[in-house]
């Protein structure tokens, strides 16, 4: 077996699970955030009530909303808060960041652990050595919260190796957006990947986190990096022990193996509309933009920064663009306040925004006009997500967007090394 | 798990179709801007972007087809309740977003995957579909498809008329524990 069938066998209390069967898990953790908070604790109290088995493993993070933006989000925020201080589940609440980001950082995801999220782009939790998929709102209500558990049909398996080590300008996030094209959006429906190989191995947890984030939007049902001592020396840095790891058994085979070289791969850009849209960032070069972001699930991380920091200490933000630095934690904060690089990106020109998932879905912020454009760290790109259908977005690496910050439209970031 | 569900529990379902594209995100279904919003509000802009039309034209027992990839992006419950209180009896596209489809089993909405359903009808031809023998016809042009077997859990949950009327009825295990 290999780690999250190891993971699903152990949780279901079975010796052996194979792909395609169906099994009922005993779940470690789940994750909310304040819009499907919402969406299930309506579920829960109209149609099942009761008690939650394991209120603390039930964890809920206001990420898209740091604010009330209305009345109407101020109530649903305020019944589910009551909702979590009612029963004793953990919530943190508006400005705590974002959550993927919060739950890793706060010590809610262990390697060896089975969680379930909400979110779409809850695999991502996989890079820590965890079987994570999403789940909706019925299996929340149904099973999750008064069971603490929740189904699953084994999925079948890809390994992804990925060799060789990118030139100056290239980042994982950049490999990540290009794997994404090259998979193609939907094409592993209902499977899982492992990412490993040379320049996996090489990378730190928080760009490997690029790689498991992206698996949904191939499909992926889960994704996984195999935990190693990167994962835990991570995991000693949070304080987490006594986590049972699990490992590939010796031998354990895939239902297919792809292999990619990196060495060679140019900065990348995802256009719109739809996330498999990538191509080098050169060809888009001389696009203007009005925007420009940091923040999502596909940044906010201390990496995108100091990548930031590092490009505006050589040139201030141009003047017309709005450049929004987005931290996906508070920790995150925390350390660029400490290294002096919020008062750098301060001063030359970016607006820092409470910790939360920024303009992910125009929630609190981030709406843009017809005609608009922005280029950012998120990893969603589809036409109304932001504003206007008619507005575009464009994804790219911490580098990249700070690079276009500078210059007003999208620029090749290596003119920065 | 053998399912407890037969074909005189499903029968052909027979409605006008409307036709999507591949890859339709589910805020393209349900827009984050009334994703909180009560359901009558939200079926006023159900697929709206995609097809101005559909919201006020839906009709009881309609018959989505669409391509590959269908309900991809944000995981909102939502998206598959609007769906199914906007009256569509069925959706049979080329394949789905795992967590949509998770989603549309769990409340009671009968999906299935068709290699072909992406071209096989316009909107307003009649189209069937039998979700156990897989067939999935365009009635008005004869051109008749054969669909992926449904898992039989996922019939299992179909039949009880969703998750929660299934753990109600056969506990937290789902009917698993005594396998």
């Amino acid at each position: 077996m290999n780690m999250i069938e190891k993971i699903l066998a152990k949780r279901s209390g079975r010796n052996k699970v194979a792909p395609g069967e169906v099994v009922v898990c005993e779940v470690d953790c789940a994750l909310l955030h304040d819009l499907s908070a919402r969406s299930c604790r309506l579920v829960f109290e109209n149609k099942m009530g009761g008690t939650i088995a394991h209120p603390e493993r039930i964890v809920t993070v206001f990420d898209h909303q740091f604010s009330s933006p209305s009345e109407e989000k101020a109530i649903a925020l305020q019944g589910t808060r009551e909702f979590c201080y009612r029963h004793g589940m953990p919530l943190y609440d508006c400005g705590s960041g974002n959550i993927h980001n919060v739950a890793v950082q706060m010590g809610h995801i262990r390697p060896g652990d089975l969680v379930v999220g909400s979110d779409s782009h809850s695999p991502v939790q996989g890079v820590m050595g965890t079987f994570c998929a999403s789940l909706g709102n019925d299996s929340y209500a149904a099973t999750v919260m008064p069971h603490s558990k929740a189904w699953f049909r084994v999925p079948e398996t890809i390994r992804v190796e990925l060799t060789g080590t990118t030139r100056p300008g290239t980042t994982a996030r950049d490999v990540a957006l290009w794997l994404c094209s090259v998979i193609g959006e939907g094409k592993v429906n209902y499977q899982a990947i492992k990412f490993c190989g040379e320049y996996i191995d090489s990378l730190p947890l928080w760009d490997r986190w690029l790689f498991t984030l992206m698996a949904v939007d191939v499909g992926a049902k889960a994704a996984y990096v195999e935990p190693d001592k990167t994962t835990l020396d991570f995991c000693d840095s949070l304080g987490l022990a006594g986590c049972e790891v699990e490992k590939d058994d010796p031998g354990t085979t895939f239902i297919a193996d792809w292999k990619w070289d990196v060495s060679d791969l140019e900065p990348q850009i995802c256009f719109p509309p739809t996330v498999g849209n990538v191509a080098p960032i050169r060809k888009y070069a001389g696009t203007p933009i009005q925007y420009a972001e940091l923040g999502g699930h596909g940044g906010g991380r201390l990496l995108d920064v100091e990548m930031a920091a590092r490009v505006l200490a050589k040139k201030p933000k141009q003047e017309r663009v709005k450049f929004n630095v987005v931290p996906g934690s508070r920790h995150v904060f925390s350390m660029a306040a400490k290294s002096g690089d919020v008062a750098l990106l301060h001063e030359r020109g970016a607006t820092w925004f409470p910790a939360s998932t920024g303009s992910n879905q125009a929630v609190n912020m981030g709406a843009m006009a017809a005609g608009e454009t922005m280029i950012s760290t998120h990893v969603r790109n589809f036409p109304g997500r932001n504003g206007s259908p008619k507005a575009n977005m464009f994804l790219a690496s911490a580098l990249s967007v700070a690079a276009a910050a500078t210059a007003g439209k999208i620029i090749d970031p290596r003119e920065f090394l | 798990m053998a399912s407890d569900a037969s074909s005189k529990d499903f029968p052909t379902m027979r409605g006008r179709a409307w036709q999507f594209g591949d890859n339709v995100p589910t805020d393209q279904i349900v827009a984050t801007a009334v994703v909180m919003s009560p359901m009558e509000v939200v079926l006023k802009h159900v697929l709206e972007e995609l097809k101005p039309e559909f919201p006020g034209s839906v009709r009881q027992g309609d018959i989505i087809v669409a391509g590959d990839h269908f309900g991809q992006s944000s995981g909102r419950g939502v998206a598959a309740k609007a769906i199914q209180a906007a009256g569509v009896a069925c959706i049979a596209a080329e394949s789905f977003a795992r967590t949509f489809l998770r989603n549309c089993y769990e409340i009671g909405l009968p999906i299935i995957e068709c290699p072909g359903a992406g071209r096989l009808a316009r909107d307003g031809e009649i189209v069937s579909v039998d979700l156990v023998s897989g067939v999935v016809r365009n009635e008005t042009t004869g051109a008749t498809l054969k669909a992926r077997p449904v898992e039989p859990f996922l019939l299992t949950m179909l039949k009880a008329g969703g998750i929660i009327p299934l753990v109600k009825k056969s506990g937290p295990d789902l009917g698993f524990k005594d396998r």
